[in-house]
């Protein structure tokens, strides 16, 4: 199990090889295999820590992405800041010309420093596992470091970490109350719109109205890669909408063993998982481990996938609010079968597009640039949870199976899979075109 | 003048439907500071859970005294020396009890010999404790055969299974705590401790799965007239787990509740869990606490002999989602812990008392996290008046007990406080209704009647109530029976025993306690001024 690998950690740390680019060589742990655990601990802080709904999670990956990115730059010939190609942040704190650091204890503090930054509001396990972490990976990392190099590399690293938290304070993303859901809002009126799919009281508004006008890093803003718009609202028999709503009804009551196995394998509910954002990290973390991914290249591939994944529900989430689109869920019960049931619990929020499906389009974009056409791989992200895993021939064939298993589970109409696909690799591509290597 | 006589007299005649719903609201008043009682509940981590109060008689003076866990500090029993309708008083006393690391107790006669006893649960070796009478009690896990073993035990439930003259108990175990980086998905496993050779337990049965469970209850869901565990787990802990319902049939495995028997998955942080049959319909409605919306599940089609464990939640439509605090300026997401139905102003309907509080510092969840107490309207729907009735705290609190312990027909109430005393307040309302509090008792095993059903009638209806122990959170009550009549002078008493048969006690006046033994006419129940 993967998340067993953090809490021996410590025993395998001298197992572990020299590392990558590292100014210092010693049978430490190698910087990216000690970045992949931080990142383990982190899907598990998604997972434990209630206001980490999808948005939330993505947004933590895209400014943890950039404080490792940054963090390893000035350490490396190959990599060259964000510094300048991102809204707002100008500038970020430089090594001091001629000066010894090692990569692994940069690392190391400026994660032991973001990870409360992002994750501070977890609740007191991941308080408890996150000072534990901090105490066992920070003995291993400077383990044999001199001590004016341990000073020099953990000065630098809580620099960058610091800087780019102050850079994410005024994104509009940086404060979620009651868990994403506002306390009132006037709710648009209409027979294809929204309204509350549960009797879950906090639920009765939709999650994060507002988090589509929250800036964007790569993409020009939440409105670009705007969807073509959900099929014109119809009960009609013969409208495409009606057809829509057939094909999720009808897919529901007739799913195959393996169509609920897909939809439940790519659920990734809020809470109960690491949400569909953490989903691909776990997909990045396994294929990075396998492929012994160098430092240089893991901080690039998983700056990319915090930047498009954050990116991709700010744009979903415009979209959702420009739409504000009523469920599978209620449209069924209304005009075809009122004991309808979906075989996934229907999100809180409005269906068009699916964020599951942008975000998986975004990742494609990403995985698939940086990994190649074509690339299989085997995803262990449910393990935990009692799911097999799944084989994939390319990330782009997981995408897909990622979008149509909403349509599966009866959560979402085919053209919220369809659009958020390809609204996903629309902003996935900003993220691919920032220039991270000199 | 006319026509704003006129007017007057419309809105009288438009709002006394409505006055009409509404229910009286009890007073209480914090005796914490003259009461004697000081026990804190402290502790970090491994005590962010738990905080049980047990309420049982020690003394056999009729009172409810107390029993309150210490977390890192000692236990304490606290005997009770309130006067009847006077002040709260209760008097520490050396009991045996004083042990660290205790996170809650349920009482129960566990060897039947008429003397209470307490299960003790613990981060550590579980024990349980024989009441010796006098409020004393010693250690009996040699004796009974009784393997506390060692894990952070947070919940328990105990029965009588038919033809067993030695009970079950069921434990909940929470999280590994040897898992120092990743406790998630480490919950280990419950425990079954089923009847073994006479006067012992057989050593425990692992409940596989187990998902961190902070409240067991048995219960006659389906009035099959074989109680099933009913358990609450905490989703923070789990991997691919919900809450649970096993049926326990004699001399069979225990077995999961099954989708092909209407079981519905359900993860919620489940913590505490309150029965009482609240439709009338003679099945128990279930409110499962948690963070944010709590839970209010009753059976969806409860028709036929063999109903499916099909439940929805009605909380939304009840008005007991208690999801967040109900007054001051802390908008964020409650946390609930211990929950119990008791009719508070005695208007014959079952009200609902929920503790609160932070689990420990979470931002994203309320802080000033005031306890609910739900009344009960007429209709069905409740009414939050916890700030009205004056039992809104300031602490961050765990379990709790509702017992009438100045025995004057008002049920009062502690609560247990995480690194800070516990409190009490004595219920003063001079507008509640009338009463009646009842003890069954039958001849051993079993003396308690675990798992027998009163019902009271008066004015046409009935309500009733099964005899448990386990639900809330981390501590249970023992003893007397409270029922609200409203108006009515009597009621009449039937009891359904464990076994199924059910002896009529007859109608019996209000305003008193009466003792109702098998095969004995009901003895009122004369106690000290």
């Amino acid at each position: 199990m993967i998340i067993r690998r953090i809490a021996v950690l410590g025993t395998v740390a001298l197992l572990w090889c020299v590392a990558s680019f590292g100014a210092i060589a010693s049978s430490r742990p190698e910087p990216g295999a000690m970045l992949r655990d931080w990142y383990f601990l982190m899907n598990e802080l998604v997972r434990h820590t209630p206001t980490y709904s999808p948005p939330v999670a993505s947004r933590s990956f895209a400014y943890l992405g950039v404080t490792v990115f940054e963090s390893a730059v000035g350490g490396s010939d190959k990599l060259e800041s964000l510094a300048g190609q991102l809204p707002g942040l100008t500038s970020v704190p430089a090594r001091e010309a001629g000066a010894r650091y090692d990569e692994a204890v940069i690392i190391s503090a400026a994660l032991s420093d973001a990870i409360v930054y992002y994750f501070g509001n977890t609740g007191p396990t991941g308080q408890r596992s996150i000072k534990n972490a901090k105490a066992k990976w920070h003995a291993a990392a400077i383990e044999g470091v001199p001590a004016d190099v341990v000073t020099r590399s953990e000065a630098y690293g809580k620099a960058v970490a610091d800087a780019i938290y102050k850079w994410s304070l005024d994104d509009g993303g940086a404060e979620v109350q009651n868990m994403g859901f506002p306390f009132e809002l006037d709710l648009p009126k209409g027979e294809d719109k929204w309204v509350p799919t549960n009797v879950i009281r906090q639920q009765q508004y939709p999650l994060l109205p507002d988090w589509g006008s929250n800036r964007t890093f790569a993409s020009p803003s939440g409105a670009a890669c705007a969807t073509p718009g959900n099929p014109t609202y119809s009960t009609e028999a013969d409208s495409q909408f009606h057809k829509e709503a057939v094909e999720v009804y009808e897919t529901v009551k007739a799913a195959t063993p393996e169509q609920a196995e897909i939809a439940r394998f790519w659920s990734d509910d809020p809470m109960l998982s690491m949400t569909p954002p953490g989903h691909w990290v776990s997909i990045a973390l396994q294929v990075a481990e396998e492929t012994n991914l160098p430092l240089d290249e893991n901080v690039d591939l998983l700056a990319r996938m915090g930047i498009a994944m954050s990116d991709a529900f700010v744009g979903c989430w415009h979209e959702k609010y420009v739409y504000n689109l009523l469920r599978p869920v209620t449209y069924i019960k209304r005009e075809i079968d009122p004991k309808w049931e979906p075989i996934l619990n229907t999100p809180p929020f409005p269906e068009y597009p699916s964020g599951h499906s942008v975000v998986s389009g975004a990742m494609d974009a990403v995985l698939t640039a940086f990994f190649g056409d074509n690339f299989a791989f085997e995803d262990k992200t449910g393990s935990p949870d009692g799911r097999n895993p799944r084989f994939f021939t390319s990330f782009s064939a997981a995408a897909e199976e990622a979008g149509i298993s909403r349509l599966y589970g009866g959560i979402h109409f085919r053209a919220a899979i369809v659009d958020g696909l390809a609204q996903g690799r629309c902003i996935g591509a900003y993220a691919v075109a920032l220039k991270t290597r000199k | 003048m006319r026509s704003s006589f006129a007017a007057i007299c419309a809105m009288v005649l438009l709002v006394q439907p409505a006055l009409a719903q509404v229910p009286v609201v009890p007073t209480y008043v914090d005796e914490t500071a003259s009461s004697g009682i000081t026990t804190s509940y402290d502790g970090e981590w491994f005590f962010m859970v738990g905080g049980g109060v047990a309420s049982f008689d020690c003394n056999d003076d009729g009172f409810a005294d107390i029993a309150l866990p210490g977390g890192t500090a000692l236990a304490q029993l606290y005997v009770n020396r309130s006067s009847k309708g006077g002040s709260l008083t209760f008097q520490p006393q050396v009991s045996g009890l004083e042990l660290d690391s205790v996170g809650g107790f349920y009482p129960a006669d566990i060897d039947s010999d008429g003397i209470t006893d307490l299960l003790v649960l613990r981060v550590g070796e579980n024990e349980v404790m024989r009441g010796l009478g006098a409020c004393m009690f010693e250690r009996a896990n040699e004796a009974w055969g009784f393997d506390g073993g060692d894990a952070w035990s947070a919940a328990a439930a105990l029965t009588f299974e038919r033809g067993a003259s030695w009970p079950t108990i069921a434990i909940g175990n929470y999280i590994d705590r040897e898992e120092e980086i990743s406790p998630w998905g480490s919950c280990t496993d419950n425990w079954l401790h089923r009847p073994g050779a006479t006067g012992q337990f057989a050593p425990p049965l692992p409940l596989t799965p187990s998902f961190c469970a902070l409240s067991m209850l048995f219960t006659d869901w389906d009035k099959s007239g074989t109680p099933s565990l009913r358990v609450s787990n905490d989703r923070e802990y789990y991997e691919g787990g919900q809450e649970q319902m096993w049926r326990i049939l004699p001399g069979e495995a225990p077995k999961l509740l099954t989708p092909a028997e209407g079981w519905k998955v359900l993860r919620i942080w489940g913590m505490g869990i309150a029965s009482t049959d609240l439709d009338r319909d003679g099945y128990p409605e279930y409110f499962l606490t948690s963070m944010a919306d709590n839970k209010l599940q009753t059976l969806a089609a409860p028709t036929g002999p063999a109903p499916k464990a099909d439940y929805k939640d009605v909380a939304f439509a009840k008005g007991v989602t208690a999801h967040r605090p109900y007054f001051g300026d802390d908008l964020r997401p409650s946390t609930a812990w211990h929950a119990q139905f008791e009719d508070v102003n005695n208007d014959g309907l079952a009200d609902l008392f929920v503790a609160k509080g932070n689990v420990e510092k979470m931002p994203d969840f309320a802080m000033h996290d005031p306890n609910n107490l739900l009344l009960q309207a007429p209709d069905g729907t409740f009414v939050e008046s916890g700030e009205t009735a004056g039992i809104a705290n300031n602490g961050i609190s765990r379990g709790g007990a509702l017992a009438d312990f100045n025995m004057d027909g008002l049920l009062d109430l502690v609560v247990v406080n995480r690194n800070a005393s516990a409190q009490v307040w004595r219920n003063t309302s001079s507008m509640a209704g009338k009463w009646i509090g009842l003890a069954v008792k039958k001849p051993a095993p079993n003396v308690d009647a675990i798992g027998g059903w009163i019902e009271v009638t008066h004015d046409g209806v009935t309500s009733r109530r099964e005899l448990t122990v386990g639900g809330g959170h981390a501590g249970g009550q023992l003893g007397w029976v409270h029922f609200g009549l409203a108006a009515a002078d009597k009621a009449t008493i039937k009891v359904t025993w464990p076994d199924g048969t059910q002896s009529d006690f007859g109608d019996l006046a209000a305003g008193s306690f009466y003792r109702l033994e098998r095969d004995k006419p009901a003895e009122a129940v004369t106690l000290r001024d």
